[in-house]
Parts: C-alpha cells; sequence; structure tokens
C-alpha cells in the first residue's frame, strides 16, 4: 500500500506542477465558461418567457443546463485524458527510470496500480474545476443537488475508464505522441463501439454492443439516476484496463 | 552472497550468456569484465530481478530471485547503465522517494535520504532539478539512489562511463570507500578501474566466464610468472643488445631502437645481474623498467583468443 502511495504521490505531483496541466485546465475552462454562458443566459430568457401570466411551471436546469456541460466535460475528456496520461510509463520507458521501478521491491500491481490513482487525481481535480459552474449557479437559481451529483458520479467513472485506457496506451509504448494517439482511439472506439453496427447486425448483437458502450451508460447517470449495471459496467472496464497494464508491465520481466 | 549456477538468457534466437558460473562471497568487490555486448549489463540486470533468465539458478543472500523477488531486491541496491533519475525532481525529493519505494521505514527516510547526499558528496546540489545538474553530479545521484536503502549489495552497472577523468577518479574514489560496508559487483570495460578498486575479477566474453581470480593471480597466471624488462641507455645500444643475450635468465632481446626490451624468467636476481651487466658495460644506463604482464594485455589475450576459436 505505501509503494502504491509513494509513486501515486510522486506522479500526481508531478502531473499537477507541469505545464501540460495548466494549459490543458486553463484551456477547458475557457471552453466550459463560453459554453455555460451561453447555455445559461438562454436558459434565462427562455425561463423569464415562460414566467409571462397563464404559462405554468418552470423549466428544468438540469436538462437544459447541466446536460450540456457534462456532455461537454465528456468530450473533451476524451481528448485531454489521454494527453495527461501519456507520460505516465512512455516516459518512464523512454528515460529508462523504468529500470528503477522495476527493480524496487514492489510489483506490477503497485506500479499500475499507483500510476492509475495519480492520472485518477489530476484528472478529478480538473473535474472539481468543472464542478464550478454549477456550483456558482446555486448563488443565482436553486436546483436540486441529487442528480447532479448523480451526473458527477457518472463523470468521475467515466473519467477513471478513460485514464485506464490511457494509461493501457501509455504502457504499450515507448513514444509519448504514440502513447496519446492510441489512447484517443481507444477511447473513441470504447464509445462509439454501439454505432456502425446497425443494420446489418442481429438485434442481440446490437443489444451486447449497446451494452459495452460508454454512451448509454453516461446517458443514465447524466439523465440523473445511478444504475447498478452502469456502476459495475464502468467499473470493470477500469478493472480491465487496469489488469491489461499490469500485465504489459509483468512482460518487460520476460522479454 | 550471490550464487549463479548455469545461467542461460536468450534475446530470441541469439544467446547473450551461455552457462555462467559463478559465486561473490560477503564484503567482497568483484569487478564483471568484458568487451561491449558481452553479456554483462544482461547478468546484472538478471541478478537484480529487472529480468528472467531463460534457465538456470540465482541466489541472492540466500533467496532465489525468482520465488521471492521482492526480498532480494530489498537488499539489493542497482545502478543501470544510464542512470534512473527523473530530470524534473529535485535531488532531495528524489532521494526521498527512492527511500520510501525501497521500503526504508517511515522514521528513516530523512536521515536515510541525509545520508546518501553525504556519502555521495550532494550537498551543495540537494536543492536543484536534477536535470539541470552535469552528467558526473546525474551519476552520483545515481549511486546515492543505490545507496540510500544501505543495501547488503551494489550491482553497479559501468558506473564511471560518460566522465570526465576527474569526475572517474571521484567516483572511484567512492567505491573504494564504499568497500567493506558492501558487497559490490562492478561491471565495466575500462581497465583501470578493476585494478583501482577490485579484488577479484571476473572477464567475460561472448556470454561465456574465460577468467575467474584475484588480480595479481590473474597476472600471474597468464604471465606464465615472467617478467618484461626495458633497458633505455645513452650509448653503444647495440653493442649492449648483443652482450646482454648471454645473461642468465634472460630469455629473449629484443633491440627496439629506442630502448631494449628483455623477456626473463621471473627471478629477482635474473634483474639484479641485467643490471649490474649495463652499468659494468659503461653504456651510461638511464632508464630500467621492470614490468608484469598489465591486466589489459591479460583482458586481451583473454577476450581474443576466444573469438578466434
Amino acid at each position: 500500500m505505501r509503494a502504491v502511495l509513494t509513486l501515486a504521490g510522486k506522479d500526481l505531483r508531478n502531473l499537477l506542477t507541469s505545464p501540460m496541466f495548466y494549459v490543458i485546465s486553463g484551456l477547458c475552462s475557457v471552453l466550459w465558461t463560453y459554453a455555460y454562458l451561453r447555455a445559461f443566459l438562454s436558459f434565462a430568457e427562455r425561463t423569464r418567457a415562460f414566467m409571462q401570466p397563464g404559462m405554468e411551471g418552470g423549466m428544468n436546469l438540469q436538462r437544459e443546463v447541466f446536460l450540456m456541460h457534462i456532455s461537454q466535460i465528456n468530450l473533451l475528456y476524451v481528448f485531454v485524458v489521454p494527453a495527461l496520461t501519456m507520460r505516465l510509463l512512455a516516459e518512464e520507458k523512454r528515460f529508462r527510470t523504468f529500470d528503477l521501478l522495476l527493480t524496487s521491491p514492489i510489483t506490477s500491481t503497485h506500479i499500475a496500480l499507483g500510476k492509475f490513482l495519480a492520472g485518477m487525481g489530476a484528472v478529478t481535480a480538473l473535474t472539481a474545476i468543472s464542478f464550478i459552474y454549477p456550483l456558482a449557479t446555486r448563488g443565482v437559481a436553486e436546483f436540486p443537488m441529487a442528480p447532479l451529483l448523480a451526473a458527477y458520479a457518472g463523470v468521475f467513472l467515466v473519467s477513471g475508464a478513460y485514464v485506464a485506457v490511457g494509461l493501457f496506451a501509455s504502457s504499450l509504448t515507448e513514444s509519448v505522441m504514440l502513447s496519446v494517439i492510441l489512447g484517443l482511439i481507444f477511447n473513441i472506439s470504447l464509445w462509439f463501439i454501439s454505432q456502425g453496427m446497425a443494420g446489418d447486425a442481429s438485434p442481440m448483437v446490437a443489444a451486447v454492443l449497446e451494452y459495452l458502450s460508454l454512451g448509454q451508460h453516461f446517458l443514465g447517470f447524466i439523465m440523473g439516476s445511478v444504475k447498478l449495471a452502469s456502476v459495475v459496467f464502468l467499473c470493470s472496464v477500469i478493472g480491465l484496463f487496469v489488469f491489461l497494464t499490469q500485465r504489459v508491465v509483468e512482460s518487460a520481466r520476460w522479454r | 552472497m550471490i550464487e549463479i549456477k548455469n545461467l542461460c538468457k536468450n534475446y530470441g534466437d541469439r544467446p547473450a550468456i551461455r552457462n555462467l558460473n559463478f559465486s561473490v562471497k560477503k564484503g567482497e568487490v568483484v569487478g564483471f569484465l568484458g568487451p561491449n555486448g558481452a553479456g554483462k549489463s544482461t547478468t546484472m540486470k538478471i541478478i537484480t530481478g529487472y529480468m528472467a533468465p531463460s534457465s538456470g539458478e540465482v541466489r541472492v543472500a540466500g533467496f532465489d530471485v525468482f520465488e521471492s523477488p521482492l526480498e532480494v531486491k530489498r537488499r539489493i541496491g542497482y545502478l543501470p547503465e544510464t542512470p534512473p533519475v527523473y530530470s524534473d525532481m529535485y535531488v532531495l525529493d528524489y532521494l526521498r522517494f527512492v527511500a520510501n519505494l525501497k521500503g526504508v521505514p517511515r522514521e528513516r527516510v530523512e536521515s536515510a535520504a541525509a545520508g546518501a547526499i553525504e556519502k555521495t558528496g550532494l550537498g551543495d546540489v540537494r536543492k536543484r532539478m536534477i536535470g539541470n545538474l552535469s552528467k558526473g553530479y546525474r551519476q552520483r545521484v545515481g549511486l546515492a539512489q543505490a545507496l540510500v536503502s544501505d543495501p547488503e549489495i551494489l550491482i553497479l552497472d559501468e558506473p564511471t562511463v560518460g566522465l570526465d577523468p576527474k569526475q572517474m577518479a571521484e567516483i572511484r574514489q567512492l567505491i573504494r570507500q564504499l568497500k567493506g560496508q558492501h558487497t559490490i559487483v562492478l561491471s565495466t570495460h575500462i581497465l583501470p578501474e578493476v585494478q583501482a578498486s577490485c579484488e577479484k575479477v571476473i572477464i567475460i566474453n561472448a556470454g561465456q566466464i574465460v577468467a575467474e581470480d584475484s588480480l595479481s593471480g590473474l597476472s600471474k597466471r597468464m604471465s606464465g610468472g615472467g617478467h618484461s624488462v626495458t633497458v633505455k641507455v645513452l650509448r653503444n645500444q647495440d653493442a649492449v643488445a648483443k652482450s646482454l643475450a648471454s645473461v642468465g635468465g634472460v630469455l629473449k632481446v629484443r633491440n627496439t631502437g629506442n630502448f631494449i626490451e628483455l623477456e626473463c624468467d621471473g627471478s629477482e636476481t635474473t634483474i639484479e645481474k641485467v643490471a649490474a651487466h649495463v652499468v659494468q658495460s659503461g653504456a651510461g644506463l638511464i632508464e630500467l623498467q621492470v614490468q608484469s604482464l598489465a591486466l589489459e594485455d591479460i583482458f586481451i589475450k583473454l577476450t581474443s583468443k576466444e573469438l578466434t576459436h
């Protein structure tokens, strides 16, 4: 446990103090601010119209604003998380610091878990930044917190899947560039696995693929419902890719 | 401390080491010598548990490297060819990190890092970023990393490669200081390094051990106990050279032009006789040098003999 935390602590500090993290979080906040403000203002406009005498019931902030915000977080994460995780293992190999890890009294599982936690920490920091927007909205509007928290639980789990995938991509190569590209392709495949099969697939294959697609599960979370199947699915994706990473790290001993 | 039996490692079809057998006793400083690509690094990586062999057995401090790798790794400090340092970390932070990674008890991490810094003379740079250090200092940080957990065994893979002569001398000095506290295995292809720091030499070539002996034993064995003597005189060099052949104990005389080279049996009386002979001839002796076979010659003899097979 101590080895895992030592590794995670070092890598997390490394990630959070790197210019990369600041560039990414800066650019993300610019995009989020622009889109969030626009959606929120147009929502306010329309609400005012609905509030005219004779019109009953308010509109749903969750569905109109947060849904957009959270899908945008997800969209950016598909691209941004591989960039955050790219160095985790690829650079250790390239600069030969991997030798130190492999000759220290720690197991491959410790290495994979430590690295995963570090990546998770950095992405969660980014998620925390994105959480400022709905939180600030609370100052001007009332809305129920529970669906928002459910949606953020979804963001947390999905970003965990991206981190695990990115970590696995990083373990496959010494090249940081290739690691980003691989991570991106894996992420996109996970997202679109159910697409493009429509028509020529049997209903059962289509149902299986749909279950395997991140999108379906994520949608549930955004709509405010936490389904056990989705939690289990996302946790298994994380577990699978961390396990695959551990296998790749272990394989360095046999090659 | 280290026992290696019938160790083999193949990279694909290419054998890197073949049937290696040797052992290192506690407290010994062993030089692991061989030309580039002889299998030195591979052997060291296997001892540290970094990679698995194709066949054979390695025991470190009584533990099998493959059955209890963690126990073995706890006892070994390893400096790979490229020091495994993070260029974006501070020296002190890095050593703390390594100490934690190696499982140094929490309350002793600080003192371990400070101790390693003191031993390797890194005091002046301990708050600097490793990436900004010179190669010599980075190598020392690598050495400090190997020392930080105070391991019983130190495995150093070409610790002075790429350093300038002054830095080399400093690292060698450091290794000499570590003698007695640790069992040290040191690989190199630089011969003075072995002469400077090691008691025992293992010469490896093309994946096999070609010699294993103490430094003096090796030198005696290879030269067959003989000496070569060079003599330099001011006058009448040719005449002196001819007459020297008649001195008892001199086996061969060669007149190179600049000096006279003699091969003699190993006894000191022969050398005395040679000196007396030259002085009596009045040729003006200005230099007389006795050389036993240097490690360099042994090394070339052993490794090239193997190649011509």
